[in-house]
């Protein structure tokens, strides 16, 4: 077998963005997965963005990434979520057809050039002189490699629960990656346990459709992809039911037969996303909670149902999915179960994503403690593009808090690690007005340029669309009405742009996007200013450089504490020294005075 | 994290914060000049005022009121002590006028200095005749003072319990904006209503905070504290260590102190008027008498007596002002209870950490706030809440990601009292008061 540039360990949604940026720049790649038809799976519900990580999808479209493009060719139904709380916080969220999606990434996979597919699990990593040289496989195969980006998703030491049963799986039915685990806890990683879970899937032609109230999908269609201008397409409903007292009564009657309750889960799960049975423990004056019933896809009668992830044992999910309305008849295809697995402590990389313990590996998405597949591939993304511009010896891309969800994410699992899957919100972001979706394109794709990551034409595109806001903005203020110009108007509440665009005829030639970023950015111009002050600031520390080799035992004074944290974390900068938690004010302090000198003194900062 | 930072407008009093002839304010950073001249009689001389010249005029406050006659000293970059563009404020040194003088300052934008900044920024502009020694010792030292949360540990118990209590209320307020953010409308089905009564009463709260505040307590103004005794008990002795100079005049003879002299000094941080007094014992000597006269009148007004008994002597008080009594010369005669000896500094210590008890002791100290330069920006802070909440009151029709981030500024202000306010913080409220997750 010959060697590669870069391997890629895994085939799902971050080893996906991970290989095809290592290859879209032209190196040779070999991504590695346990299985060829398991590409791109979506192994929990079926559906890509949402509030945050619609965000993040359309960052990673504007970097160059391909989610964008994999879920704007195979969803069936679209929404724009939050278009009642402000344009700044919302989000696009598409229905994915499950196995359109799967088959599609792999065949784009196939189609990248530099990009080879081969079907083995990776069981330890080859080591030379403190780095990672590459991989040794279950079948005996040692394949060496530049760099190495492990995405290993639930699969590393999973094992799935339900009730009393359990089984070393990654999903229900794929076998576990076993061995690996193991090996990078003998290397010295910090390894730990998650757990996550996911609701049993039913039969369509089962379901009582009266009894569902129906949820549509928008009419206008925002594609995730700036390469997309528009899409048409037929959608399918969603449905919308409730539990009840009765199904409370079940689960709670049978509370102490779910691993979670009984011990056996060692692994946190996500608070933000409990099991029903978390729901009916932890909120019990609760009278009902909403479940969706969400198709998988157009060829399948499988229907997923949104909000009834369980662990309780087969009989008794049979017993309280069929007491809600709908489902009071449904024939159960596939359990709910929980799955926990290995993850990395992600403090252990440094924010390029590469690991601080072994050079030249990068780690990526679920293996990285977070959750979700708009997290992973975003985190996919970056760790490809960093291993790529490590073996051109250029600087990593790392983006800002200020720039992109994306930078807020890995700043986060960087700086701060994580207890429990972590998840994108809106909250996480301090910037998040300037953070829309719809201009992650003004944000990031000329970064990703100069990164060799999005292709020129991408960035042409920007060019026009830039353009385009500009004449449409002289356009808008040209025209005068009560005294004020266009874009005067524009920043009262009552004026939008469907509103001008009766007034003035030439706005009818710009198309959606370029009309809707415009009114964005001038109807938020005030907050946005203020956000930039804030992020100026912010940025300002981020500038400040911490030397590589620094000796924290050489500055005097520092806190035990931090002194202990900073060697850790090892941050690259001093606004990352600043956001670890726990850090003193005037132990920043020092540091930058520590900085200062050895820079005075001629040392390279 | 309230960083240490360079540049951003920041003041500190560079003189001790006691009631005195003059004081020095400080101020450092990008646009100092500028931002003073706007709150300056002599507007346009400011603003062309050459580097290390003097202005003299009136500070002014918004409302047009003069707040103080100062002479300002100017550095233009790269010439004061920080090598920022700075302004030194020669002002009068009463603690009320130095007090308008801060509330001034915050109110254009400059922001009070922690401790050690302006020696750091010196460092880090590269002001050679520092030693990084000094600033690092300054920041050490700040530790103790300025660490994470500290001007909330300062504060008085009930101040602070009644501050929590409203930032957690702030915290799910925010946090029910979050949610809204964080989960689609389909999964949130409520919309958020302004909690209008929950906040009128944070702001009836708040308000009664700063009367408080307000009220002029003897801590905001400084104690009284009187030195008495018998003649030659030690009092001038006492007095002189206590202020450390030598301003009385100290002999073996009785009487030597026939008036009462005073000088300002501080007690663990409590600004003090300290009063050396005339003996108490009757005598025929008029002045004398007139001045023991003048004694007792000063011990009714003030807020604490320190009575210092001679070795053999009896404790005899005729007042009702608090009183501290001091076994005094214990190097000639040892006793027991609080003795102290002026020769060998002995119990001196423990005199002092008494007085501090006592003064705390003396006031109801739930509503009577932190008593230091921390508690006049800590009023500042809570009508600068008070304000915002109005403002997001007025507001109702804004849309939800804005109405967050009226809450995060109105929570920004509460944090610089009460410590910051983190994302995760946020989330945590938010997770155990909602039950997400489809």
């Amino acid at each position: 077998m010959r060697d590669y540039d870069i391997i890629v360990i895994g085939g799902g949604h971050a080893g996906i963005e991970a290989a095809s940026a290592a290859a879209r720049q032209g190196f040779d790649t070999l991504m590695i997965t346990q299985s060829l038809d398991a590409i791109g799976r979506l192994s929990c519900n079926p559906a890509i963005g949402g509030l945050a990580k619609g965000n993040l999808v359309r960052e990673i479209d504007a970097l160059g990434g391909v989610m964008g493009h994999l879920i704007d060719d195979t969803f069936i139904q679209f929404r724009i979520l939050n278009k009642r709380r402000g344009p700044a916080v919302q989000a696009p969220r598409a229905q994915a057809d499950k196995f359109s999606y799967s088959r599609l990434a792999k065949e784009t996979l196939e189609k990248t050039p530099h990009l080879s597919l081969f079907m083995d699990t990776v069981t330890n990593l080859l080591i030379e002189n403190g780095k990672c040289i590459g991989v040794v496989t279950e079948r005996g195969w040692n394949i060496s490699a530049k760099a190495v980006v492990l995405t290993t998703g639930t699969f590393m030491n999973g094992r799935i629960f339900i009730g009393e049963y359990d089984a070393p799986c990654g999903r229900l039915g794929e076998m576990a990656a076993i061995g690996l685990g193991d090996n990078l806890r003998r290397l010295g990683f910090t390894v730990g346990r998650m757990k996550t879970g996911t609701p049993a899937r039913v039969r369509k032609s089962s379901l009582d459709f009266d009894e569902l109230e129906i949820q549509d999908g928008d009419e206008e269609i925002i594609p995730f992809s700036f390469e997309n201008e528009e899409i048409i397409r037929a959608q399918l409903p969603c449905y919308v039911t409730w539990t009840n007292d009765e199904t409370h009564k079940i689960i709670r009657d049978n509370i102490h037969r779910s691993p979670l309750y009984g011990g056996k889960i060692v692994g946190k799960g996500p608070r933000y996303c409990p099991s029903i049975e978390d729901k009916v423990v932890r909120f019990p004056e609760r009278e009902r909670h909403q479940i969706f019933v969400e198709p998988e896809g157009n060829g399948t009668e499988e229907m997923y149902l949104n909000g009834l992830s369980s662990s309780l044992p087969e009989e008794v999910q049979h017993k309280f999915i069929r007491t809600l309305p709908g489902l009071r008849h449904c024939e159960i295809m596939r359990p709910a179960y929980a799955v926990e697995y290995d993850y990395l402590d992600p403090t252990g990389l440094y924010p390029s994503l590469e690991s601080k313990l072994l050079e030249n590996l990068f780690v990526a998405g679920q293996t990285n403690g977070t959750s979700g597949y708009e997290e992973a591939a975003a985190q996919g993304l970056m760790a490809g593009i960093n291993a790529a511009l490590k073996l051109r010896g250029e600087e990593p891309l790392v983006l800002k808090r200020t720039e992109a969800y994306i930078g807020v994410l890995i700043d986060d699992l960087v700086t701060k690690g994580t207890k429990e899957p972590y998840r994108m919100f809106t909250s996480r972001a301090e910037y998040r007005l300037s953070l829309r979706h719809d201009n992650a394109d003004l944000r990031l794709t000329r970064l990703a340029y100069e990164k060799h990551s999005a292709s020129l034409e991408r960035l042409e595109r920007l060019n026009d669309k830039i353009q385009k806001m500009d004449m449409l903005k002289s356009v808008i203020k040209s025209y005068k009405e009560r005294g004020k110009n266009g874009l005067d108007l524009l920043k009262e509440p009552e004026v939008d742009m469907a509103y001008l665009e009766s007034r003035v005829d030439k706005i009818k030639d710009f198309s959606l996007s370029v009309k809707r970023e415009v009114e964005l950015d001038i109807k938020y111009a005030g907050y946005l200013k203020r956000q930039e002050t804030e992020a100026s600031k912010f940025d300002r520390s981020e500038k400040i450089l911490i030397p590589e080799d620094i000796n924290y035992d050489a500055i005097d004074g520092l806190s035990s504490e931090s002194r202990e944290k900073f060697k850790l974390i090892k941050p690259t900068n001093v606004g990352q020294a600043m956001r670890i938690s726990g850090v003193r004010v005037s132990d920043v302090a020092l540091l930058m005075m520590y900085i200062k000198t050895r820079s005075q003194n001629g040392f390279t900062t | 994290m309230d960083a240490y930072t360079t540049n951003e407008p920041i003041y500190a009093l560079a003189t001790p914060y006691a009631p005195s002839a003059i004081a020095i304010v400080r101020t450092s950073g990008d646009g100092v000049i500028n931002l003073i001249a706007n709150v300056f009689s002599r507007k346009e001389k400011l603003i062309k005022a050459k580097s290390n010249t003097l202005v003299h005029g009136c500070l002014v406050d918004q409302a047009g009121d003069s707040v103080d006659e100062v002479v300002l000293a100017v550095y233009r970059e790269g010439h004061g002590y920080t090598g920022e563009e700075a302004i030194e404020i020669n002002a009068h040194g009463s603690l009320t006028g130095l007090k308008r003088i801060f509330s001034l300052l915050e109110s254009i934008g400059i922001k009070q200095a922690k401790k050690g900044e302006f020696t750091y920024r010196a460092f880090m502009h590269g002001r050679l005749d520092l030693t990084q020694a000094e600033a690092v010792e300054e920041l050490i030292s700040s530790k103790s003072v300025r660490g994470q949360a500290s001007a909330l540990e300062r504060l008085e118990g009930g101040l602070k319990s009644r501050l929590l209590k409203i930032k957690s209320s702030l915290v799910e307020m925010l946090a029910s904006l979050e949610v809204q953010l964080d989960y689609a409308e389909d999964e949130i089905l409520e919309d958020w209503v302004m909690p209008r009564e929950e906040i009128n009463n944070i702001i009836k709260a708040l308000e009664e905070m700063i009367r408080t505040y307000s009220a002029g307590t003897i801590y905001r103004e400084g104690a009284k504290i009187v030195l008495a005794g018998s003649t030659n008990a030690g009092k001038s002795s006492l007095f002189n260590l206590l202020t450390k100079e030598d301003r009385a005049i100290v002999s073996p003879i009785a009487g030597t102190t026939r008036d009462y002299i005073e000088a300002y000094t501080t007690i663990m941080d409590i600004p003090v008027r300290l009063f050396d007094t005339a003996g108490l014992r009757d005598s025929d000597d008029v002045i004398e008498s007139e001045g023991i006269k003048r004694s007792e009148r000063l011990i009714d007004e003030s807020d604490l007596v320190i009575l210092l008994i001679s070795p053999g002597e009896e404790e005899h008080i005729t007042w009702k002002t608090k009183t501290i009594v001091v076994k005094s010369k214990n190097d000639l005669e040892k006793r027991d209870g609080l003795a102290i000896s002026t020769l060998s500094g002995e119990g001196i210590g423990a005199l002092i950490e008494r007085i501090h008890e006592e003064l705390l002791n003396g006031c109801d100290n739930s509503e009577s706030g932190a008593i230091s330069i921390d508690s006049e920006r800590q009023r500042d802070l809570l009508v600068k809440l008070v304000e915002m909440l109005r403002f997001i009151l007025s507001n109702e029709n804004e849309s939800v990601d804005i109405m967050a981030l009226f809450f995060q500024s109105a929570l920004s202000i509460l944090g610089e009292i009460t410590g910051e306010v983190t994302n995760e913080e946020i989330l945590d409220t938010l997770f155990s008061k909602f039950c997400l997750g489809k």
